[in-house]
């Protein structure tokens, strides 16, 4: 059995696992309109990651079984995760409607990680006082709805004494970026 | 040498002061962990990795496993206090030690806690001590086709533990095992999924994707307004239980250690299955089960003892076969790994200093586990009165420092940050993210090993079936798989999916 025959016959599971879905869905349809639940969107996501994968592996060399390539194990583990995933769609019907899904989160996990993003975009040009500083103020005064004196002398009491301490008792400095005259 | 030649080796190393100290550090750390939260074990341990790069191999495995096991008597205080698991083998806890907290047994019930914990990971230790050694001599015949078929046992029995289902564990672990594939490919030097970032050449560290997902994704998910800040504090005097309760609670601590040690040894959360088991078989055996949830100890004195039992039932594949049961024990590995030592039957032989040490120090850590969490109690609830909303800012601070310092790359904390969200993503769809720590970590030796087999057998896939331990391994492999599909298709609800009902806090029948 060769890598190729391997690959082969994973892309035909995949064929065939792709027309039972269809078929349920079909025979769903039948009874009930279709209604879209969590698990398709998670399961049809790492389906079009891996397809993803693939496309993006073609150079890599899958070899031959006794001496396998650096591409073998890379898709062999990218067509179990498309079909761990079409498992999930097939099985979708028993998770909750993805309409159900609760959001309320989003905007404290977005502009947090946003916060985040910005800080580490600006970290090395900038330094560890300046984008922390700024990105303990944003996440305190910001989103957490801090009051401004509270959350500007946490953000500079706080970074300069992280700073003071990596700098001077652990040895280990901190990336000074502008201020890099302050050592 | 002799275990006990050894151990007495492992003392002198754990009462080095500059090893106590890190245990002592760990202790305190880990109790902090298990208390707050939000910041489980594994966020705890992950945030605080990159600091341990500059101590030695023993300091540095001393310091993290005192969090791993801080956390699980740390986790109890919330529990019982505020009805607020610190952390996830403290949901049981809740149930009775809160009830006990309403009646004015808030102290009694944590210093149970405290003492069940420190009996089970004193005889967890005690059975490490014994049993380690001997399995690594064991696992000192394993090639790599065992090597092989023990990851793929590995990888499938923390699937069939699991309390979500079998697809979605072992999607997490191929996703783990596809980002453990970016990089150089050691035996042909191909660059993979590199896309000339020079940066992906060295592959995709442990610390940016387990900070991102554990200690970044927690945050994403905990909005400040879920976090409660009502503190019950008890005072000293109230900490010893009466001669009743204790009386009540030396089963239940036996039977919890026992058995949270033997789940411990199982790939998995078993320090969260343990505490469940416990609580289902303490209140199964008791004469009076209708006290259970209206305060009765043994359900806090069982469970506790089992998920300390669990933690240090852990440490045993980890530390003989090098076999990570779960995300905690593989981020302990990579620990191991950066300061060039590799867990397994040659840690023994070849490091007994660290290893005997890290025995010896999981001793003192319990006797000093037991003394700062029964009188230190008052202290370690105020770190409860921080509010979240100044406190999830710094745990970030420190993700941000803990990755960037390890190679000083800002790639890996954009890694960091996009493992971040895809936690968060993934947590939203109720896909766990610990698998796919543990196949980051087993990926580059799973794939080692994998291809020398082939090359071993000039690419007959027989060879898995022709060596006795692999068989046996692969056997044990379509059991578990055979189980799973039957669960499956009779779509029977078997004690996983109760445990997850109980984990999700829907009713059990």
């Amino acid at each position: 059995m060769t890598p190729e025959f391997v690959c082969y016959r994973l892309l035909l599971a995949i064929r065939y696992s792709l027309f039972a879905i269809r078929y349920s869905l079909l025979t769903y349809r039948g009874t009930n309109s279709v209604q879209l639940r969590v698990d398709h969107v998670a399961g049809g996501a790492f389906v079009a990651f891996g397809i993803l994968v693939f496309a993006v592996s073609g150079d890599l060399p899958v070899g031959r079984l006794s001496m396998p390539g650096a591409g073998m194990m890379p898709k062999l583990v990218t067509g179990l995760m498309i079909l761990f995933g079409l498992a999930i769609v097939a099985r979708a019907n028993e998770s909750a409607p993805f309409a159900e899904l609760a959001w309320s989160d989003v905007r404290h996990a977005g502009a947090t990680a946003a916060i985040t993003a910005a800080a580490v975009a600006g970290y090395e040009r900038l330094g560890f006082l300046v984008t922390m500083a700024l990105m303990l103020f944003a996440l305190t005064a910001g989103v957490e709805r801090k009051p401004v004196p509270h959350a500007a002398l946490f953000s500079v009491g706080v970074t300069a004494l992280t700073y003071a301490l990596f700098t001077y008792a652990l040895k280990s400095p901190l990336e000074p970026g502008i201020l890099g005259f302050w050592q | 040498m002799s275990t006990f030649a050894n151990l007495w080796l492992g003392f002198q190393v754990a009462f080095q002061p500059g090893v106590l100290w890190y245990a002592f550090l760990g202790c305190v750390v880990g109790t902090l962990v298990g208390v707050l939260p939000g910041i489980g074990p594994l966020s705890g341990i992950s945030i605080l990795l990159p600091i341990t790069f500059g101590l030695d191999a023993t300091k540095a495995i001393i310091m993290l496993a005192g969090i791993y096991y801080g956390s699980q008597y740390g986790g109890s205080t919330t529990s019982i206090l505020m009805r607020i698991p610190g952390e996830a083998s403290s949901v049981m806890t809740c149930i009775d030690g809160y009830a006990m907290a309403q009646k004015g047994r808030a102290g009694a019930a944590l210093c149970i806690a405290a003492v069940g914990s420190f009996v089970a990971g004193t005889f967890g230790v005690l059975v490490l001590t014994l049993i380690a050694p001997p399995l690594a001599n064991f696992a000192l015949r394993f090639g790599p086709p065992e090597y092989t078929a023990l990851l793929v046992l590995g990888l499938i029995f923390l699937a069939y533990m699991s309390s979500t289902s079998l697809p979605r564990t072992l999607l997490m672990a191929c996703v783990g095992l596809l980002l453990g594939a970016i990089g150089i490919d050691n035996m042909t030097g191909h660059f993979r999924y590199s896309f000339d970032i020079a940066e992906l050449g060295d592959g995709i560290g442990i610390v940016p994707v387990a900070v991102g997902l554990f200690g970044l994704g927690e945050i994403l998910s905990t909005p400040s307004a879920t976090v409660t800040g009502k503190v019950l504090t008890p005072k000293l005097r109230e900490l010893l239980p009466t001669r009743r309760e204790w009386r009540e609670s030396v089963m239940p601590i036996g039977r919890g250690t026992v058995l949270g040690f033997l789940v411990g040894l199982t790939p998995g959360s078993a320090h969260i299955i343990s505490s469940f088991l416990s609580y289902a078989v303490e209140r199964r055996v008791s004469k009076h089960p209708e006290e259970f949830g209206k305060g009765a100890i043994a359900g806090v004195a069982g469970p506790e003892s089992a998920n300390n039992a669990a933690s240090t039932g852990a440490f045993v594949p980890m530390l003989a076969l090098g076999l990570p049961t779960g995300p905690i024990t593989a981020v302990l590995i990579a620990a191991l790994t950066v300061h060039g030592i590799g867990a397994g039957p040659q840690l023994v032989t070849e490091h007994p200093d660290v290893f005997w040490g890290f025995v010896a120090s999981m001793y003192v850590g319990n006797l000093m586990l037991l003394a700062l969490n029964l009188p230190l109690v008052g202290l370690f609830v105020n770190v409860l009165r921080i509010p979240y909303g100044y406190l999830y800012p710094l745990v970030i601070m420190f993700c941000v420092i803990g990755v960037y310092e390890v190679n000083n790359s800002i790639v890996d904390v954009w890694i960091m940050l996009i493992m971040g969200i895809l936690g968060y993503a993934l947590r939203k769809f109720g896909l766990d993210p610990a698998p796919l720590v543990l196949g980051l970590v087993i990926s580059p030796t799973f794939e080692l090993s994998l291809r020398q087999s082939l090359i071993m057998s000039n690419g007959d896939w027989l060879i898995f079936f022709q060596r006795p331990i692999a068989v046996t391994l692969l056997v044990a492999c379509a059991v578990l798989l055979g189980l799973a599909a039957l669960s499956m298709v009779s779509r029977r609800k078997d004690w996983r999916a109760k445990l997850a009902e109980a984990e999700a806090g829907e009713p059990t029948s």
